[in-house]
């Protein structure tokens, strides 16, 4: 997996810099992304690990088939409906870019900053490809979109099961702090229901989002995926 | 037999395979911890140890590699339970074999600082904790370790709470790095250097794709190499692995010739791999690599061998430097840490690091900026001071090998610091003195270079990891003085084959324009084997007389890298940059500020300071710039990187002025005290910090107490320091709790001060719910609160 440039668009919007606001980076701005891409680019190391398992989707919870984890929640149970399997997920950027980003908290925050809004970018971008290269070794089934610990009713306190479960520790380097933060800080874990059948196209919407009350896109009419 | 015999006895040692494959083929569930098997069904381990044993293995590992209080938290036992009942488990399948147990101890769980949360210090009372219980272990195996940090913890654990034998190895992708970014060299030289019996690497990879890890290994030890392969590499899809037993001894066999003196298996293997790799290894005999190790230092990431001329950049030190002084007293290590980085990118190889100064505790401080430095900046330290317990605290926490400085020819000095270089396996500089002073000759200095060499080598030190400094002295108070530094420096170079260091800018002390007397120096010095100059690497001509120097020896191939420093664009684009400002006009700070240009702000700012006094600038253009930035923000009309970008530009203007005040002995003016803090179990702090900067700005004294804050530290600076208004961050709703909890904390303690806080998962109701006096939506708006704040508390106090 490569990635050869960042979603300076989407950056941007984490900055909240408004719609279409990409055009008008200009001068010393423009100039420190342009800086902080290509150091990132220098030290991201997408990785990702996946298992598939069976599972059984029941009201308010999945279990995983031959695992000790259950995914609960009406939302993951809503999500996976009608999947046989799911994927376990986790992507991540690797330990290099919190470094980076680090060092440019003491040159400056703007710097921080703007990589810091870069990388979350990146590991969206990482997160597509696994996803593609996912479907290419699974085979041609329906998929569902990714959904991550932290959405709706699907507690974030599953993390460190998952992670367990999916060996990430070991054959990714992530982990998992007391408060749920998962380190490396620009890594990402998710669930893909695979089902025998066509699933209709959804999206992320802003129904199942904790952020839904107090988000910036909102209160301008806009959506953040 | 024990562990030496073994090394020393049999041809090979074997090992033993996987555990957890073994377990899975039982039933073992996925995400299930394994070592409570150890309690519950100790028949299953006893078996699974025999097959091994049977199969050849010289050594098991106790079921107990996630045997730790965190791995362990749910599960019912205690790690003493766990860790006794897995090592009897091996033993008893041992009875009437020559084979060892070996406890057996992986990664917590938990990254250590400064990506994690878990400290140095807690990492090691974890496996000291691991290491106790496992006191019935014939050895100690640390495993499938990825940060370098976390495994010199752990060998610290053992080898200062039990005298067994220790075995290291650990986990490279094929990027001949952990996950951590931890290189092999790195890992070798620390490793040997704080004593370990046997080093290796295991799991990740298979024995074939292992293959220029472990040849690089073997060229960077002189230890005996264990080798523990997965049985190939694993299949996304299904997660098995793909080499067969004949396959796995075949492409084993093919390390012997690199020095390799323990196998055995990983991920994937079962008995009949250990069997196939036995019968493998029966016809062969053990290479012994036996490479020379050169001079180096290190850290996780970057070795820097003393092949040639490196640069030690001297800035860290606060002798002569009133505001690096002021930064210490006041605790502020972004300043420290901003000299760092700068030094960094002018072209230091190694940093110095000294910290003392008369009024702060110089070990805690040490620990602090050793840590903090070694969180941003990719080179290796010198650890300075003139205290023995400050060293001992440094190398400890140190990640990686540094150096010492220093040592010198006094019997006390040799007692106290040698054997902390060697038990923490550093390099060390000796400076040629002793009880006499300075000698006069070069033949004095060299006879205590060589003392020095003598006790060094007595306790086992490396001759590669004594470097030697034969002084300079001012060269207008003692004109001959210089020529004698250089004499003695070429014979210890030349009789005693030593790497040789100098603090070079005193020679020109006294003088006008010293840099031209401290360059040329530089360069003799250079000329007679100077391999370690220490100098501002700021400095262009010093710089550039080791850049220029490693041309001509013909170290820089091709003068790539000054072709690199002097050729490039940078220069060009800086000039183009800076004729685009004089344009503009050469002096508008107002400018420079809204458009973010750092040095320009600075440079402007110091041109100003000629005429006006500070307080004119702040209040004539620095405030009101940031004023009308702030009210664009406001109305949205520029956002917030822009902000900062200018706020960024003030700072260094303000960065400045205080420079001017520490010089002039004049104090700044504070508006207020406000304590920031990212609150415990948060480490999302870029928001914190960009608040940090916006309140600095305008005057406030922000005391930073960092991230994943503990509330009582939090109290206990708002009672000491008398703090009217706190800053609390939070990014997580888990770490919400923290956030009231702080709250709670402060007001039950009555503490007469306002709480602000902010954070993406706060709402202004939340806010008002958990007792806080002000929700903060952005940066700009805590700066309004601070104002709102100490106005009133003006207005009160009238």
């Amino acid at each position: 997996m490569q990635i050869e440039k960042l979603n300076r668009s989407e950056a941007f919007r984490y900055m909240s810099t408004g719609e279409g606001s990409e055009g008008k980076i200009k001068g010393e701005l423009l100039k420190i992304t342009e800086e902080c891409e290509q150091m990132l680019l220098k030290v991201i190391e997408p990785r990702f690990i996946y298992k598939i398992f069976d599972i059984k989707v029941c009201e308010n919870k999945v279990n995983v088939l031959n695992t000790f984890l259950t995914l609960k929640g009406k939302d993951i149970s809503d999500h996976l409906k009608g999947c046989s399997r799911c994927v376990l997920l986790c992507v991540t950027l690797s330990a290099g870019v919190d470094k980076l980003i680090r060092t440019y908290e003491t040159e400056g925050m703007e710097k921080a900053l703007v990589a810091d809004s870069l990388a979350s970018a990146a590991v969206e971008q990482a997160c597509e490809l696994a996803e593609e290269e996912i479907r290419s070794a699974v085979g041609n089934y329906g998929y569902t979109w990714r959904f991550s610990p932290g959405y709706g009713d699907f507690p974030l306190d599953i993390q460190e099961e998952l992670l367990k479960v999916i060996d990430a520790p070991k054959r990714i380097g992530v982990n998992v702090t007391d408060s749920l933060i998962l380190i490396p800080r620009k890594s990402v874990t998710a669930v893909i229901g695979v089902s025998e059948n066509e699933v209709p196209k959804g999206r992320r919407g802003c129904g199942s989002c904790n952020m839904k009350d107090r988000c910036q896109y909102r209160k301008n009419y806009a959506h953040c995926g | 037999m024990d562990f030496k015999k073994f090394l020393h006895e049999k041809e090979f040692v074997i090992l033993d395979g996987a555990m957890g494959t073994m377990l899975q083929a039982r039933g073992l569930k996925t995400g299930e911890t394994p070592e409570i098997l150890n309690i519950e069904n100790p028949a299953l381990l006893t078996d699974i140890h025999s097959e091994y044993i049977k199969a050849g293995a010289d050594i098991i590992y106790a079921n107990t590699f996630g045997a730790n209080r965190y791995k362990l938290s749910k599960s019912g036992y205690s790690v003493e339970e766990i860790i006794k009942a897995g090592i009897r488990n091996a033993k008893k399948a041992c009875e009437g074999a020559d084979v060892l147990t070996a406890l057996d101890i992986g990664p917590i769980g938990q990254l250590l600082e400064p990506s994690g949360t878990l400290t140095f210090e807690e990492a090691y009372d974890i496996y000291k904790e691991q290491v106790i219980a496992g006191s019935d272990a014939d050895l100690i195996v640390f495993e499938t370790m990825t940060d370098l940090y976390e495994i010199k913890a752990a060998v610290l654990a053992a080898k200062e709470n039990c005298d067994k034998p220790v075995m290291c190895t650990m986990t490279f992708e094929e990027n001949m790095r952990t996950f951590t970014g931890c290189s092999v060299s790195s890992m070798a030289l620390t490793l040997e250097g704080l004593g370990v019996d046997a080093i290796g690497v295991n799991c990740s990879l298979g024995p074939k794709e292992l293959y220029p890890v472990v040849e690089e290994l073997c060229r960077m030890t002189k230890l005996p190499v264990a080798v523990k392969p997965n049985a190939g590499l694993p299949d996304p899809v299904t997660n098995s692995y793909n080499i067969t037993e004949a396959e796995f001894a075949s492409f084993t066999e093919k390390l012997v010739p690199l020095g390799v003196k323990l196998f055995g298996g990983c991920c994937g293997t079962k008995p009949s791999f250990i069997t196939a790799i036995k019968s493998a290894l029966i016809e062969k005999t053990y290479i012994k690599a036996d490479p020379v190790i050169p001079s180096a230092c290190c850290t996780p990431q970057k070795t820097v061998l003393i092949d040639r001329p490196r640069i030690i950049g001297e800035r860290i030190n606060p002798t002569g430097k009133k505001r690096f002084k002021e930064a210490l007293l006041a605790g502020d290590t972004d300043y420290i840490l901003a000299q760092a980085v700068e030094q960094v990118k002018g072209g230091a190889d190694i940093l110095d690091v000294n910290v003392g100064t008369p009024g702060i505790d110089e070990k805690e401080m040490m620990k602090r900026v050793v840590k903090a430095i070694q969180s941003v900046a990719d080179v290796p330290l010198q650890l300075d001071s003139t205290n023995p317990e400050v060293l001992e605290a440094a190398l400890r926490v140190y990640n990686g090998k540094p150096i010492v400085n220093s040592v010198n020819g006094e019997e006390k000095s040799l007692k106290t610091v040698l054997p902390l270089v060697k038990k923490y396996g550093a390099a060390v500089v000796g400076l040629c003195l002793d009880e006499n002073g300075i000698p006069k000759t070069a033949e004095g200095r060299f006879k205590i270079a060589e003392k020095i060499l003598n006790r060094a080598l007595e306790l086992g030190i490396r001759r590669e990891d004594v470097y030697i400094d034969c002084l300079t002295l001012t060269v207008s108070a003692e004109q001959e003085a210089a020529m004698v530094t250089l004499d003695a420096l070429e014979r210890v170079k030349n009789e005693l084959g030593l790497r040789t260091v100098l603090g070079v800018s005193n020679i020109s002390f006294g003088l006008p324009d010293r840099v031209k007397i401290s360059s040329n120096f530089l360069t003799m010095a250079l000329a007679k084997g100077l391999d370690l100059p220490i100098i501002n690497p700021n400095t262009e001509s010093m710089t550039a007389a080791v850049m220029a120097f490693n041309v001509l020896k013909g170290y820089d191939g091709n003068s790539m890298e000054y072709i690199a420093r002097y050729g490039g664009e940078i220069g060009k684009s800086e000039k183009t940059l800076n004729d685009k400002n004089a344009e503009k006009g050469d002096n508008d700070l107002g400018y420079a500020l809204e458009n973010g240009l750092r040095s320009e702000g600075a440079r402007i700012t110091a041109e100003l300071l000629k005429s006006s006094d500070p307080m004119t600038i702040i209040n004539d253009i620095l405030i009101p710039t940031l004023d009308k930035t702030g009210s664009e923000f406001e109305k949205g009309k520029i956002f917030l990187p822009q902000l900062i970008l200018t706020a960024g530009a003030a700072q260094s203007c303000f960065e400045v002025i205080k420079e001017y005040y520490a010089k002039t002995g004049e104090k700044a003016v504070s508006k207020g005290k406000i304590i920031l803090a990212t609150v415990k179990g948060d480490i999302h702090d870029i928001g914190k910090n960009i608040v940090k900067v916006l309140l600095e700005n305008y005057g406030y004294e922000v005391l930073d107490l960092g991230k994943d804050v503990p509330c009582e530290t939090v109290l206990e600076c708002a009672v000491r320091e008398n703090i009217r208004l706190v800053g609390l961050s939070a990014l997580m709703t888990t770490t919400l709790a923290s956030m009231e909890e702080t709250i709670r904390l402060l007001r039950e303690n009555k503490v007469d001060c306002k709480i602000m806080v902010g954070g993406a998962v706060l709402t202004p109701e939340y806010a008002k719910k958990i007792g806080a006096d002000f929700y903060a939506k952005d940066a700009k708006e805590s700066c309004d609160i601070a104002k709102k704040v100490f106005e009133s508390i003006g207005n009160s106090d009238c």
